[in-house]
C-alpha cells in the first residue's frame, strides 16, 4: 500500500470527524446551522448564561494546568478528577467547619492537601515501583467516586437535604468577586488566569520548569545531565494532583458553596482535552479552558431544541483527536 | 448464606468483565494500550439494545452491536498506527466519543413502546468460555497468536522475522472489538435496558484484571472471578453485618482497585507487562 501524504492523511481524518458530527446533527431533527450556533454563542445570551460559562471556565483553567504540568514530564494524569473531587469534598467539610474568610483559606489549602494525597500512591508507583500512572490514576478515580459518593450520602451528609448533599456555606463564608458590567468576576478566576501565567513563567524560566520538560522530552538525557529524573517524576505528579484538589477546593469556596453527588460534570477528564488542545504552549490552556466552558454551557441550551447534550461531548472528542493528529504529523514532518 | 442469586451474580459480573478483559489481552499483548474497553463496551451496549429493539430481531441487534465496537476498535487502531497518536489520547478521545454519541443515540432513537429484545444470557456465558479457551490455545498452540505475543514483545524483531505489526494489530483491535461488544451487549441484556453511562466504570474494573492476571489468559480468567466475586458480595451483603459490622457498598466496590493499585506497586509479587507495549 502506498503511503498517503500527510495533508491527504488528515484531510480524511477531517472529513470523517464532519460527516460523523453532520450525520450527528441532521438525525437529530433540529436544524443544524441553528443547533451549531447555540452550542457556540449560547453563552453570550444573558448574564447568567455568562456567568455558568465562567464557574467551569475556572477550574477548566486550573486543571489544565494539572494536566499539563504532568504531561511535560511525560506523565497522563488521568487522576485529575478524582483528586478535583477529593479537594472539592475537603475543601467544603473544612471551610464549612471554619466559616469566614479564614475558611475560605483554609478550604482550598485543604483541597490542595487532598489532591496531593490522592495522586500521592501514583506518584510513588510510578516513580519508584515502575507501575504505570495511568493506570493507578484510573483506579485512584475510581476509589474517589466510591468514597465521595458514600461520604456525601452517609457521614457528611446534610441531614434535612433529601439529597446527597453537605450544608452549603453562606455568603460571608465563601469567595467574592467584582462586579463587572452584568456579572460578578469571581476571584477564583484572577487566581486561576494567575496559575497560567505562572505556570507558563516557571516552566521557561526556571531550572526547575526546564529539568521538568527534560524529564519529559527524554529521560535518560536528563538523568546524564545529572537530573533526578525519579524525584522529577514524582514531585511533577505531586504537583499535578495538588493542582488539581486545589481546584476543587477553590470551586467549592467559590462557586459550588457544598459538595453534593455530581459536584464534578467531568471536569478532570474534560481537562485531559483542555491540556491536548492548548497545544505545547502553557498559555494556550487560557483559550482551549474557554472553549470547553463554551462548548459545555451550549450543550445544556441545546436541549431546548430537543438535542441532547451529548452532542458536545462527541464534539469535543473529535475536536481532541483531530488536533492531536495535526500536531503529532506536525512533529513527525519536522523530524524528517 | 451462599444461595443461588449469589452464584448467577457471580457467573455474570465474570462474563461481563472476562469477555472484556479477553477483549483488552489481544489489543495490549499486540502492543496496543487500549483503555477504550469502556467505550468499547458502552458503544456496544447502546446499539444492541437499539437495533435489537426496533429491528425486533436480537441477533440482528448484538451484530450490530458488535459491528459498532469494532469501529471503535478499528478506530483506536488507525488513529494509533496510522496517524501516530499517543495511545492513551486516542483511548481517552474513543472513551469520551462513546459517551456523547450513546447519549445522543439514546435521547435521540429510543422509543419508549419498542420493546427491547435481547438474546438469553446463557449465550454470553458460552461465549465467554469459548473466548478463554479460544485466546488461551491461540497463544500457546497457533501460529497467529505466537505472532500477535511476538510484536507485543519487540515489534521491530517480529518485523525482521516477515511479520507486518501494523496488519495484525487490526486483527488484534478487531478481536478486542468483537469481545468488548459482547461484554457490553451482556451489560445491557443484563440490566434489560440502555441508560446514560450503563457500563459504569466496568471497562476499568477489566482493565485492571488483565493488569493483576498478568496478561495471560488463564490468570485474567481467575482476576475476573474474583473480581466478580467482590461485586456479588457487595449484593449478597448489603445491609447484613459481617463480623459485627456493616461495611459500606462502597467498601467492595474499591476493593478491586485498591487490590490492582497494591498489584501495580509491585507487592504483590511482579507481573510482567508485553515489553513492546506502547511502541510502534
Amino acid at each position: 500500500m502506498r503511503p498517503l501524504s500527510p495533508g491527504v492523511r488528515l484531510g480524511a481524518l477531517a472529513l470523517t470527524c464532519i460527516v460523523i458530527v453532520l450525520i450527528a446533527l441532521i438525525t437529530s431533527g433540529a436544524n443544524p446551522a441553528q443547533v451549531l450556533t447555540t452550542l457556540l454563542t449560547d453563552s453570550f445570551r444573558s448574564p447568567t448564561a455568562f456567568a455558568d460559562t465562567l464557574k467551569r471556565f475556572c477550574p477548566y483553567m486550573i486543571l489544565g494546568v494539572a494536566v499539563f504540568w504532568a504531561l511535560r514530564a511525560g506523565l497522563f494524569n488521568i487522576g485529575v478528577e478524582g483528586q478535583f473531587l477529593m479537594g472539592g469534598m475537603t475543601g467544603t467539610v473544612v471551610a464549612l467547619q471554619a466559616g469566614g474568610m479564614g475558611g475560605v483559606l483554609l478550604g482550598a489549602a485543604a483541597g490542595m492537601v487532598a489532591g496531593a494525597a490522592w495522586a500521592l500512591p501514583a506518584a510513588w508507583i510510578r516513580a519508584y515501583r515502575g507501575g504505570h500512572e495511568v493506570i493507578s490514576t484510573i483506579m485512584l478515580n475510581m476509589i474517589a467516586f466510591q468514597l465521595s459518593n458514600h461520604l456525601v450520602s452517609g457521614p457528611i451528609m446534610d441531614p434535612d437535604a433529601g439529597f446527597p448533599t453537605t450544608r452549603t456555606l453562606g455568603p460571608q463564608d465563601m469567595l467574592s468577586g467584582v462586579p463587572v458590567g452584568q456579572i460578578t468576576v469571581n476571584w477564583a478566576l484572577v487566581i486561576a488566569f494567575g496559575l497560567v501565567m505562572g505556570f507558563g513563567w516557571w516552566l521557561r524560566k526556571t531550572v526547575a520548569g526546564y529539568e521538568l520538560s527534560v524529564v519529559g522530552a527524554n529521560p535518560t538525557a536528563g538523568s546524564f545531565a545529572g537530573i533526578d529524573v525519579k524525584r522529577t517524576t514524582f514531585a511533577a505528579l505531586l504537583a499535578s494532583g495538588a493542582l488539581a484538589g486545589f481546584g476543587g477546593g477553590l470551586q467549592a469556596v467559590a462557586f459550588e458553596g457544598r459538595f453534593y453527588m455530581g459536584f464534578s460534570t467531568g471536569y478532570g477528564f474534560d481537562a485531559l482535552g483542555v491540556a491536548i488542545l492548548a497545544g505545547g504552549n502553557p498559555i494556550g490552556i487560557i483559550p482551549s479552558a474557554f472553549a470547553y466552558g463554551l462548548l459545555q454551557q451550549g450543550a445544556l441550551a441545546v436541549q431546548t431544541l430537543h438535542v441532547p447534550p451529548g452532542i458536545a461531548t462527541l464534539i469535543l472528542s473529535l475536536l481532541v483527536v483531530l488536533f492531536s493528529a495535526i500536531r503529532y504529523g506536525k512533529v513527525r514532518h519536522s523530524n524528517g | 448464606m451462599v444461595d443461588m442469586s449469589f452464584i448467577t451474580n457471580w457467573l455474570m459480573f465474570a462474563a461481563i468483565l472476562g469477555l472484556a478483559a479477553l477483549g483488552g489481552m489481544f489489543s495490549e499483548r499486540s502492543g496496543i494500550v487500549n483503555i477504550a474497553l469502556e467505550g468499547m463496551m458502552l458503544m456496544s451496549a447502546c446499539v444492541t439494545a437499539l437495533v435489537g429493539g426496533t429491528s425486533g430481531s436480537p441477533m440482528i441487534g448484538l451484530i450490530a452491536g458488535l459491528v459498532s465496537a469494532c469501529l471503535l476498535g478499528i478506530a483506536h487502531w488507525a488513529l494509533t498506527q496510522f496517524y501516530r497518536l499517543d495511545q492513551i489520547v486516542s483511548g481517552m478521545g474513543i472513551n469520551l466519543f462513546a459517551y456523547g454519541a450513546t447519549n445522543f443515540i439514546a435521547l435521540s432513537f429510543f422509543k419508549p413502546e419498542v420493546p427491547n429484545q435481547f438474546l438469553p444470557i446463557p449465550v454470553y456465558f458460552w461465549c465467554a468460555l469459548i473466548a478463554l479457551a479460544a485466546s488461551w490455545f491461540m497463544f500457546n498452540r497457533m501460529r497467529a497468536g505466537l505472532r500477535l505475543l511476538a510484536i507485543g514483545e519487540n515489534p521491530d524483531k517480529a518485523r525482521t522475522t516477515g511479520i507486518e505489526p501494523v496488519q495484525v494489530r487490526l486483527w488484534a483491535l478487531v478481536f478486542a472489538g468483537i469481545l468488548c461488544g459482547l461484554s457490553g451487549a451482556l451489560v445491557v441484556t443484563n440490566s434489560g435496558g440502555f441508560g446514560d453511562n450503563l457500563t459504569a466504570g466496568r471497562g476499568f474494573i477489566a482493565l485492571a484484571a488483565l493488569i493483576l492476571g498478568g496478561w495471560r489468559p488463564v490468570s485474567v480468567a481467575v482476576a475476573c472471578l474474583a473480581f466478580a466475586a467482590f461485586e456479588a458480595a457487595q449484593i449478597q451483603f448489603q445491609g447484613s453485618p459481617i463480623l459485627g459490622y456493616q461495611l459500606p457498598a462502597a467498601f467492595w466496590k474499591s476493593l478491586p482497585f485498591l487490590i490492582t493499585l497494591i498489584a501495580l506497586a509491585g507487592l504483590m509479587g511482579r507481573t510482567k507487562a508485553p515489553a513492546g507495549l506502547g511502541k510502534m
